[in-house]
């Protein structure tokens, strides 16, 4: 959402106070700006930068959180490489990933267009669609595990039409990760519908009246006027959509806790297990910057292909 | 981090007490073996770890007791989160900010402690506690002891006298093996509504007891065919729905205490902190009001009825290292207390399970109102061998949360029982060590 205001809001203060000398002026414009950061930067500072760059350190290192830690070089890294739990767990979140994404993203924009028009009661709709992001994510597992439960709603459905598993969803293993997929992505849809919502009110009304002199049909327009113009917003919602599924955690720990086996184990269990549970905190400090490192390349990636897509 | 003492556990406490109302001034009384060396007259404030205090009344009661012996010296506590306690005392214990005892809520981070240099060696005390602590040995390293164990929960197999009666089968009367237990929940079955037996979702409700019971089963050799029977018997009861299958419990997200307590089930395994809970339950009326009892929890053969083997970890106090020497004495004089028969005598009053052993303290256990008075449910409490759940060595948590991965596999029927023991092996030689 940042990026539908750009910038204006600073500059626009400057050529007011023009008796002032133009230093005094600065200083204080800067001081001002500073005493609206400072608060919020002071407590990303303690919370977040001071232990991410403490992370990079314990990373190479054993630690247990006793006594002082022992530095191992690229130890924690090599013994990544051969852990069969890690290999699983990068893998499963991939798996979730590749579907979150997309069926998200799709989800998203269908439910976004649909609520585009005027009609009486949309913002019914509208808010409802926002419900499940902001509901308790443990009220979400609790409701969600009774409806993939082996006598449960989903199943009845599917039993009308010949198709129901007979077991419970989250309790076996292939049917694991697609439940925690649906589950997710019917979360995240209505957050990116919002940011949706306000990209489609950007596309100006007149590219459609001359599409739809020039005989568009309906797909014609959505993939020659709404698509492109929806662009920064797909970039947007992509690159944080990236990001989400990588470092999922909550809705998996609590609807299958990595189960049954490791069928829905993640790489952020793999960090909170080695790290909370087992008290290797070197080790997960390792798992964690992999997966900092892969968030990074990703959100790269889509930055450069991006920029050569606008060109 | 900010954990006050919170003085509003007396009120608490005195509602938990409600379950000892019948003997109370007893614990009192002055004790005659009382070390004595450190009791001087300069008051001395000791801080403790505690989690829950409005429902776990132990702490306050082992507090309070200790102070009536000797007044100079006073415990106060400072809460923690019951579910988060590990990861908080552990927070603590590195930033220096730890109160001067502290408990080791279960055996399978004492290692991590011990190790880490977190723990006061008390072998000293530890002489003088005595033979009745059967769970002190668990907390020797190197020939030194470096916690004492005040509580030592065992797993018993509660049963509901009313459904036994209700399907004409006869109540046990001894101990019985893992063979006859599953036809006992097969018989039940057939003549109730109910199911005939329910096993909670832990892996050590199958794990803890395969552990301890089977000849030579050890944790750290790397071979877990010892899980194996185990696993045959409960797929096997599961499949003819003598026991509510895994799947169930975990999608419904069933609990225990309402199977048991609402009488779903005839038979359960749980930790003896369950006594407790249901006595309560059934009082406020969420158990219902049925006749139950509890017998030693069944074996691997008939060579263990007399001496009945189960698994349990105990919980005790440590000394942390940074606190004030002068202050030494006082708390190596509560540690010696909370191992002690008096402080054992005392829990017992309300319900909870002592790690001092005597026939002194079972009867002080039997006291608390509602508890069932039969011989079994006696024998059960009084006579038993406790193994520990989590055996201590620094990869006990890896290797537990490898087997809990087997565990959710095998009893979903996602691999078969060989596969995915021999998944497990293999992993813990790939992650482990």
């Amino acid at each position: 959402m940042t990026m539908a205001t750009d910038a204006p809001a600073v500059r626009e203060v400057q050529p007011g106070g023009s008796r002032k000398p133009r230093n005094a002026m600065r200083r204080r414009n800067t001081l001002i700006g500073w005493s609206f950061i400072l608060p919020n930067f002071l407590g990303f500072g303690l919370v977040t930068l001071i232990p991410v760059v403490f992370l990079f350190y314990m990373a190479f290192t054993e630690w247990s959180a006793f006594g002082d830690p022992e530095f191992l070089g690229f130890d924690n890294f090599t013994r990544l490489i051969g852990d069969g739990s890690f290999q699983t767990s990068l893998g499963n979140t991939l798996y979730y990933s590749v579907f979150h994404i997309p069926l998200t993203l799709v989800a998203a924009l269908s439910l976004a267009m649909l609520l585009n028009t005027k009609l009486r009661g949309v913002a019914f709709f509208r808010t409802a669609a926002f419900f499940p992001y902001i509901t308790a994510v443990v009220a979400i597992a609790a409701v969600w595990s009774q409806l993939f439960s082996a006598d449960g709603v989903i199943n009845q459905i599917l039993g009308v039409v010949g198709l129901d598993p007979g077991v419970g969803w989250t309790a076996d293993s292939t049917l694991a990760m697609p439940a925690v997929i649906l589950v997710s992505v019917w979360r995240d849809t209505g957050f990116f519908m919002l940011l949706y919502l306000a990209g489609l009110q950007t596309v100006p009304r007149t590219l459609y009246e001359a599409a739809r002199v020039d005989g568009a049909s309906a797909w014609q327009r959505f993939w020659n006027v709404t698509w492109p113009c929806l662009r920064p917003t797909t970039f947007f919602v992509t690159v944080m959509l990236t990001i989400q599924s990588l470092k999922v955690f909550d809705l998996v720990f609590l609807l299958t806790a990595g189960g049954p086996g490791q069928s829905t184990f993640v790489l952020a269990q793999f960090i909170y297990q080695k790290g909370i549970v087992e008290f290797e905190y070197g080790y997960a400090s390792a798992g964690a910057i992999v997966l900092f490192s892969m968030s990074l390349v990703v959100t790269i990636v889509q930055f450069l292909v991006n920029k050569r897509i606008e060109r | 981090m900010k954990h006050h003492v919170m003085r509003s556990a007396g009120v608490a406490i005195a509602a938990a007490l409600t379950l000892a109302a019948c003997s109370s001034d007893d614990g009192s009384s002055s004790t005659p073996d009382d070390t004595g060396s450190g009791s001087g007259d300069e008051p001395v404030t000791l801080t403790m770890s505690a989690w829950s205090l409005d429902s776990t009344p132990e702490f306050q009661l082992l507090a309070d007791e200790f102070n009536a012996i000797n007044p100079n010296v006073t415990v106060e506590l400072q809460e923690y989160d019951a579910a988060e306690y590990d990861t908080q005392i552990t927070a603590d214990l590195s930033a220096g900010a730890a109160p001067d005892l502290y408990i080791l809520k279960n055996l399978k981070y004492f290692a991590t402690f011990q190790d880490g240099e977190q723990l006061v060696d008390v072998s000293d005390v530890a002489d003088g506690v005595g033979e009745g602590n059967g769970a002190l040995d668990f907390y020797e390293v190197d020939g030194a002891t470096w916690a004492v164990p005040y509580r030592q929960d065992t797993w018993f197999t509660y049963y509901n006298k009313s459904l036994f009666d209700e399907a004409g089968i006869a109540h046990p009367e001894g101990a019985i093996t893992w063979d006859e237990y599953a036809d006992l929940a097969n018989q039940l079955n057939d003549g109730l509504d109910a199911t005939g037996s329910y096993q909670h979702s832990w892996q050590s409700t199958l794990q803890g007891f395969a552990l301890a019971q089977t000849p030579g089963a050890d944790l750290f050799s790397g071979d877990f065919s010892f899980l194996a029977p185990y696993y045959d018997r409960v797929l096997a009861m599961q499949e003819s729905g003598a026991q509510t299958d895994f799947a169930t419990v975990q999608t419904n997200q069933l609990t225990y205490q309402a199977q048991f307590g609402t009488q779903e089930a005839a038979m359960m395994n749980m930790g003896s902190w369950y006594v407790a809970t249901l006595i309560a339950q059934q009082e406020s009326g969420e158990a219902e009001d049925f006749e139950w009892g509890f017998m030693p929890a069944p074996q691997y053969d008939d060579s263990t009825l007399e001496t009945p083997v189960s698994f349990g970890d105990p919980t005790a106090v440590g000394i942390n290292p940074q606190i004030d020497e002068a202050k030494m004495d006082a708390a190596k004089e509560f540690l010696a207390f909370v191992g002690s028969e008096d402080a054992a005598s005392a829990l017992a009053q309300i319900g909870i399970k002592p790690a001092f052993a005597s026939d002194a303290v079972t009867e002080a256990y039997f006291s608390v109102a509602g508890l069932p008075q039969d011989e079994l449910s006696q024998f059960a409490f009084g006579t038993h061998e406790t193994l520990p759940e989590n055996p201590v060595s620094l990869d006990t948590a890896a290797i537990q949360n490898i087997l809990n991965d087997a565990h959710s596999a095998i009893l979903t029927d996602s691999v078969s029982v060989e596969d995915g023991i021999a998944e497990a092996q293999e992993r813990v030689a790939n992650e482990v060590g």
